[in-house]
C-alpha cells in the first residue's frame, strides 16, 4: 500500500474521491420518493381514523387496546400516537378498551367486552364489564 | 407571525449563547457560517431546555420565559463582549487557500442533491419515516404539548416500547414551537429535522475551513452530503442527526481555541448531546475519559496553550454539569428505568459468551462499509484510500488534541459495542435496526477529525494545483 502514493498522483486521488462521493449523491437523488408516493403512510400517521373516537374518550388516563394478533405492533403504536395524551395499554384489562381492526371485520370479541360504539373502518369503542 | 417571531427569538438566543463563548472576532464567510450553524443548533436546544423547565415548574407563560432567557443572555453578553477576542488556533493561513475549482463544483452538486432530496422527502413524509419518529420522538412531543399539567403521563411504564427514558431535546423543542403556534403541525418536526441535517454539514465544512483549509472543508462536506443515509435519517425526524450535531460541535470547540469560553461551549454541547439521546451520555463519559488519558500522556506544567489541561476542563465541566443535572433529574424523577440493562448475572453471562463478541465484530465490519447507503464506493473506503495517498507524511506528527478527540469517538464506539454485548434483545435484531444509526451519530465527527489530520497535505495540493 505505501507504493500506492507513488502510483497515483494526489490530484487524481482527489478526483477519484470526489467522483465516488458524487455517485452516492446521484443515488440519493434517484432513490428519493415522489412527494405523493406514500400517501397511505401519511394518512395513517395523521390519525384521521381515530378523530371521532378521540371525542368519545376521556381527556386523560389509561385505556385498553385490542387488535388482531396477526397485525404487527405498528397498528397499536399508531393508535397510541393518535390518542396521546391518553395512555393506551396493550391489554383489555381496562374499563375502556379500543378495538382496532383495520381492513378486516372484527373477530369474535372476548365475552367481557361489550361494543359501545362502532366508528367504522375497524375502529371500535368497547367496555370491559369485568374491569376493576 | 408567531412562528416567525419564535424562530427569530430561537436563533437570537442561540447566537447569544454562542457569542458568549466565541467572542466577537469571527468575521469571514466561514466564521459567519460556523456561527450561524451553531446558533441554530444551540437556539433549538435552548428552546427545549426552557420548555422542559417551564413544564417542570408549572410555569405557563412560555413567551415570558423565552424573553427572560434572551434578556439574561443579552445582559451577560453585553457584560463580557469587550473582554473576549478570538484567536483561532491551528492554521489560520489556510483561510487564504483557494481550493481547486472543480472541487467546489462537486461540493455544490452534492449540496444541491442533498437539499433537493431532503426537501422532497420532508414534503412527502411530513410525519417522518420509520417507526421511531411517531412511536418515540413525536409521541413524546404530543404528550408534552397535549398533556397540559399531566404531561408526565407520557412517561408511563405501560408503554415501554416508546422508550419513555429517552431524553427530551427533540420532543421538547417541537412542543415549544407547537405551544407558540397554538396548534400542532407536522411541519415543525420536519423543518427541525432539515435544520439539524444541514447545520451539521455547515458546521463541519466551516470548522474545517477555519482549521484545515478550503480543500479539507470541501472534501469533508462532500463526504457528509454524499452519505445518503445521513440525509435520509435527517428527514426521518429521529434524534440521531441532532446528536451527531452536538458531538461534532463538542469536538469543533475543543479544536478551535483553548479559551475558557470555547471550553464552556464544548461542555455545553456535550451536555446537550446527553439531553438528545442516551448515547450522548456515553459520549460525555468517553470525552471525559479521553481528556483524562490525554492529560496523563501529555502532562503540562501550566495551562497556557494546554488543550487537555486541568483548568480548561474546569470550564468544560462548568457548563456540562448543569445540563447533566437536568438529564439526571429527568431520569431520576420523571422517566422510568431504561430497558438495556438487565440483572448483573445475566449481563455477565452474556459478556462471557465469545459468540456475541464475534457477532458484534462482524456487524461492525460489515456496517463500516455500508452504513451510509453509498453507491459502489463506500466513502470510508475512499477515505482509507486518501489516507494512503496523503497520510504518509502526517503519520509521524503527533497531535495530542486530535488523539484525544479520536479516543473519545473510539471509546463511544466501544461503548456501543458493550451495549450490544449485554442487550436484552435479540442481538441480531438489535444490530440490524440500530447500528447504522449509531455510526451516523459519530460520522460527521469522524470526517472532521480525518480531514483535520490530512489538512496540511491537502492544502499543499491546492497550492500547487489550483
Amino acid at each position: 500500500m505505501p507504493h500506492l502514493s507513488r502510483m497515483i498522483s494526489r490530484k487524481v486521488a482527489l478526483w477519484i474521491f470526489a467522483l465516488g462521493c458524487l455517485l452516492s449523491s446521484a443515488r440519493l437523488l434517484v432513490d428519493t420518493p415522489g412527494v405523493n408516493q406514500d400517501d397511505d403512510d401519511t394518512r395513517r400517521r395523521a390519525g384521521q381514523r381515530f378523530e371521532k373516537l378521540r371525542e368519545s374518550l376521556p381527556s386523560r388516563g389509561v385505556v385498553g387496546y385490542i387488535g388482531r394478533s396477526e397485525d404487527g405492533p405498528g397498528h397499536y403504536y399508531l393508535v397510541q400516537y393518535a390518542l396521546a395524551p391518553l395512555v393506551v395499554d396493550h391489554s383489555a384489562r381496562h374499563a375502556i378498551v379500543i378495538g382496532n381492526f383495520p381492513n378486516v371485520r372484527a373477530a369474535a370479541l372476548p365475552e367481557n367486552l361489550k361494543l359501545v360504539r362502532d366508528f367504522g373502518d375497524g375502529v371500535l369503542l368497547l367496555a370491559n364489564e369485568d374491569a376493576p | 407571525m408567531a412562528i416567525a417571531s419564535a424562530a427569530i427569538l430561537c436563533l437570537a438566543t442561540g447566537l447569544l449563547v454562542v457569542s458568549l463563548g466565541l467572542g466577537r472576532g469571527f468575521g469571514d464567510a466561514s466564521s459567519l457560517l460556523l456561527r450561524a450553524c451553531l446558533s441554530a443548533g444551540f437556539g433549538l436546544a435552548a428552546f427545549s431546555v426552557t420548555y422542559f423547565l417551564a413544564r417542570v415548574s408549572g410555569f405557563v407563560w412560555l413567551w415570558r420565559i423565552d424573553l427572560a432567557v434572551f434578556a439574561i443572555l443579552l445582559g451577560a453578553y453585553l457584560l463580557v463582549r469587550n473582554r473576549s477576542t478570538i484567536t483561532v488556533t491551528g492554521s489560520n493561513h489556510h483561510q487564504q487557500e483557494s481550493a481547486p475549482r472543480w472541487l467546489s463544483v462537486a461540493f455544490l452538486a452534492a449540496l444541491g442533491a442533498a437539499l433537493c432530496s431532503a426537501i422532497i422527502r420532508a414534503l412527502g413524509h411530513p410525519y417522518g419515516s420509520g417507526w421511531d419518529s411517531f412511536a418515540i420522538w413525536n409521541l413524546h412531543a404530543r404528550f408534552l404539548y397535549r398533556g397540559g399539567v399531566h404531561w408526565q403521563d407520557g412517561f408511563s411504564p405501560l408503554i415501554p416500547w416508546s422508550h419513555p427514558d429517552y431524553p427530551l431535546l427533540l420532543p421538547a423543542t417541537v412542543a415549544h414551537f407547537w405551544t407558540v403556534l397554538g396548534h400542532e403541525t407536522p411541519a415543525v418536526s420536519a423543518v427541525i429535522g432539515l435544520i439539524f441535517t444541514f447545520i451539521t454539514a455547515g458546521l463541519l465544512s466551516s470548522a474545517l475551513d477555519i482549521l484545515s483549509g478550503r480543500t479539507s472543508a470541501l472534501l469533508g462536506g462532500l463526504a457528509l452530503l454524499s452519505s445518503p443515509f445521513f440525509i435520509e435519517l435527517g428527514t426521518w425526524q429521529y434524534a440521531d442527526v441532532p446528536l451527531s450535531f452536538f458531538i461534532l460541535a463538542t469536538l469543533v470547540f475543543l479544536h478551535l481555541q483553548d479559551s475558557p469560553g470555547m471550553m464552556a461551549l464544548a461542555g455545553l454541547a456535550a451536555g446537550l448531546g446527553a439531553w438528545t439521546k442516551n448515547e450522548g451520555i456515553l459520549f460525555v463519559c468517553a470525552l471525559l475519559v479521553s481528556r483524562l488519558v490525554a492529560r496523563t500522556r501529555h502532562p503540562v506544567s501550566s495551562n497556557n496553550g494546554d488543550p487537555v489541561g486541568r483548568f480548561s476542563s474546569v470550564w468544560l465541566l462548568f457548563t456540562l454539569i448543569p445540563v447533566l443535572c437536568m438529564v439526571g433529574f429527568f431520569k431520576r424523577f420523571i422517566a422510568p428505568p431504561g430497558d438495556l440493562f438487565s440483572d448483573a448475572p445475566t449481563m455477565l453471562q452474556k459478556l462471557a459468551d465469545p459468540m456475541r463478541y464475534w457477532a458484534v465484530l462482524r456487524w461492525y465490519g460489515k456496517e463500516f462499509l455500508r452504513f451510509g447507503n453509498w453507491l459502489v464506493l463506500p466513502i470510508p473506503l475512499l477515505m482509507v484510500f486518501l489516507y494512503f495517498i496523503f497520510g504518509a507524511k502526517t503519520r509521524s506528527r503527533a497531535n495530542p488534541r486530535l488523539q484525544a478527540s479520536a479516543l473519545a469517538l473510539g471509546l463511544t464506539l466501544s461503548g456501543y459495542f458493550f451495549i450490544y454485548l449485554i442487550t436484552p434483545y435479540d442481538i441480531y435484531w438489535h444490530l440490524r435496526f440500530s447500528l447504522a444509526r449509531l455510526f451516523i451519530q459519530v460520522w460527521p465527527s469522524a470526517i472532521f477529525l480525518f480531514f483535520l489530520k490530512l489538512g496540511p497535505e491537502l492544502s499543499e495540493v491546492a497550492v500547487r494545483e489550483p
